[in-house]
């Protein structure tokens, strides 16, 4: 059975050690599966031959 | 010249008429303190305001400009910092409960490179918790905006926006992650400037997100950004990502003309449905004063850069929650509940879609370049509407898509620029009916700068905006 999206982020935020108040679950639910979809744009982008980086090297 | 009148001065006016003794650095720093006197109360610019450590640097000043010590390009000048930079034994908040006891042991590299260039440290501005925004409480007060006092002054760095636009400062270095000095600018009609991001020294100033965090000076003039730039860039053994490249002259190239130079006006961010028709119309006309002044103007595409808020939240936001996870284990309760909401929906994000949007970054790193290969100056609006007013920003979320809409879209215009590590300045580009600032964005080369500000200027010095002062704060 799918999860409900309160219960996702209780789950996820048991697993990485964050406390959340009751209360605010379903604001950072909403925040977080917000932030997914929007990320989800970017699985239409071809990445495949890119490699992430922090600094690039015209800043040196 | 009234002392009142002082603090009209640009930075730049003010140490020229210290240095040629036209004006006591006493009388100058009086003057900024009459008008924190009298002003602040409402508008919440200052955390911290050091009275007597200033007047005593401005007495110092006063003394060695009686013994004929050889001046320094900011001799006499009060500046105030953004709250997020270390201060050797002076509070230093990031705007956060969590720091309300936070007395560092030495100041950050920019502070000290100000203070060897002259300055005389005025205070410690207000800033969005941990320089996020969104602080729906501000445990610090609200900072008001000069210009409309119902609107947002921008964020993060709100207090230098609120404190040039109401002269309480002669000039000030804020912070731009994402936009959080270049945003204020825009919001107060001031000049905010962030730097490539190796140009500038960021030790001593609390991350946010390591590689897209860069000091950002503010100011009331785009010559008093190159003066402050030129004080505060260069090399810092502290900070071994600074770039070795020298630092040139910025204000060199000010008052040279732009004929010639080509100027590329981003299309995506232009032809956003969202975008406030009167900000539009502000960057065609920006782009019809560039043009007069011999710039070759054409439309550019950088077709990522649609997406650059939500690729900058999920990088920005997570690096931030990570940097913050001690906060967000033992001490949440001492956040704001939108800082605190924010950072634990970011925690959350699963590496795989973290990789994605680092990725992607790359590639709209990849499509700036390219463009500026075509141009040497991207044009767009700084924000896509004038400053909202608090209420709308400080609101709970009403479900996914209005935090989408509020939180994602505006950040694609300021984001784009430290995804892709380029330089980007903020300056007045005129003002909506309703008199509400509007800022027109540049961005350029890494360590375009000089040519940044040199555009910047020759626009500055062909429009009226940068004279105006903002009404209805002096009763």
């Amino acid at each position: 059975m799918a999860l409900s999206k309160e219960d996702r982020v209780r789950e996820l935020a048991r697993l990485v050690d964050i406390p959340i108040m009751e209360s605010e679950i379903a604001e950072v639910a909403d925040r977080f599966d917000s932030l997914l979809q929007e990320l989800a744009r970017l699985t239409s982008l071809d990445l495949a031959d890119i490699q992430p980086v922090t600094i690039f090297p015209e800043e040196a | 010249m009234a002392r009142d009148d002082l603090a009209f001065l640009s930075a730049v006016e003010t140490a020229e008429a210290i240095a040629t003794k036209q004006v006591s650095p006493v009388d100058v720093v009086q003057a900024y303190l009459a008008r924190i006197d009298r002003l602040d109360g409402r508008l919440h610019a200052y955390i911290t305001v050091l009275r007597d450590d200033a007047l005593a640097e401005a007495r110092q000043a006063e003394q060695a400009l009686r013994r004929g010590d050889a001046l320094r390009p900011l001799f006499g000048v009060p500046i105030a910092v953004k709250d997020q930079f270390w201060t050797k034994g002076i509070l230093t908040t990031n705007g956060s409960r969590v720091y309300r006891d936070f007395v560092p042991s030495e100041d950050a590299t920019i502070v000290t490179r100000l203070k060897q260039a002259g300055a005389v440290l005025l205070g410690k501005l207000n800033l969005s918790e941990l320089a996020m925004g969104g602080t729906q409480q501000p445990p610090y007060g609200i900072p008001r905006n000069p210009w409309d006092l119902e609107r947002t002054p921008g964020e993060s760095s709100s207090g230098s926006g609120v404190a040039l636009a109401a002269h309480l400062c002669a000039a000030s270095v804020g912070e731009d992650t994402g936009g959080s000095g270049r945003g204020p600018a825009s919001c107060c009609s001031v000049v905010g400037l962030r730097p490539t991001f190796t140009r500038v020294s960021r030790y001593g100033m609390t991350p946010m997100c390591w590689f897209t965090d860069a000091a950002a000076p503010m100011t009331k003039t785009v010559r008093d950004c190159a003066l402050v730039l030129g004080a505060i860039a260069g090399y810092d053994a502290q900070d071994p990502s600074t770039s070795r490249q020298p630092v040139p002259d910025y204000t060199a190239p000010l008052g040279q003309s732009i004929r010639g130079v080509r100027v590329g006006l981003i299309r995506e961010l232009q032809e956003h449905d969202d975008m406030h028709p009167e900000v539009r119309q502000a960057v065609y006309d920006a782009l019809g004063v560039l043009r007069q002044l011999g710039a070759e103007v054409q439309e550019i595409s950088i077709p990522l850069v649609a997406l650059a808020g939500a690729i900058f939240v999920g990088i920005a936001d997570t690096e931030g929650a990570g940097a913050r996870d001690e906060i967000l284990r033992h001490r949440a309760a001492d956040l704001d509940p939108a800082s605190r909401t924010r950072l634990q929906a970011a925690a959350l994000v699963p590496a795989k879609v973290y990789n994605r949007a680092m990725k992607a970054r790359v590639l709209l790193r990849q499509q700036c370049m390219q463009a500026l290969q075509q141009v040497d100056v991207l044009v767009s609006a700084t924000m896509p509407h004038p400053p909202p007013k608090h209420s709308a920003l400080t609101a709970p979320f009403r479900g996914a898509e209005d935090v989408r809409s509020r939180f994602f879209f505006r950040r694609a215009y300021t984001g784009c620029y430290p995804l892709a590590a380029l330089p980007a300045i903020s300056i007045p580009g005129g003002f909506t009916s309703d008199q509400l600032p509007i800022g027109l964005q540049l961005g350029a080369r890494p360590f375009a700068e000089a040519t940044l500000l040199q555009v910047a200027h020759a626009y500055e010095q062909a429009t009226p905006w940068h004279a105006r002062r903002a009404p209805g704060i002096e009763g």
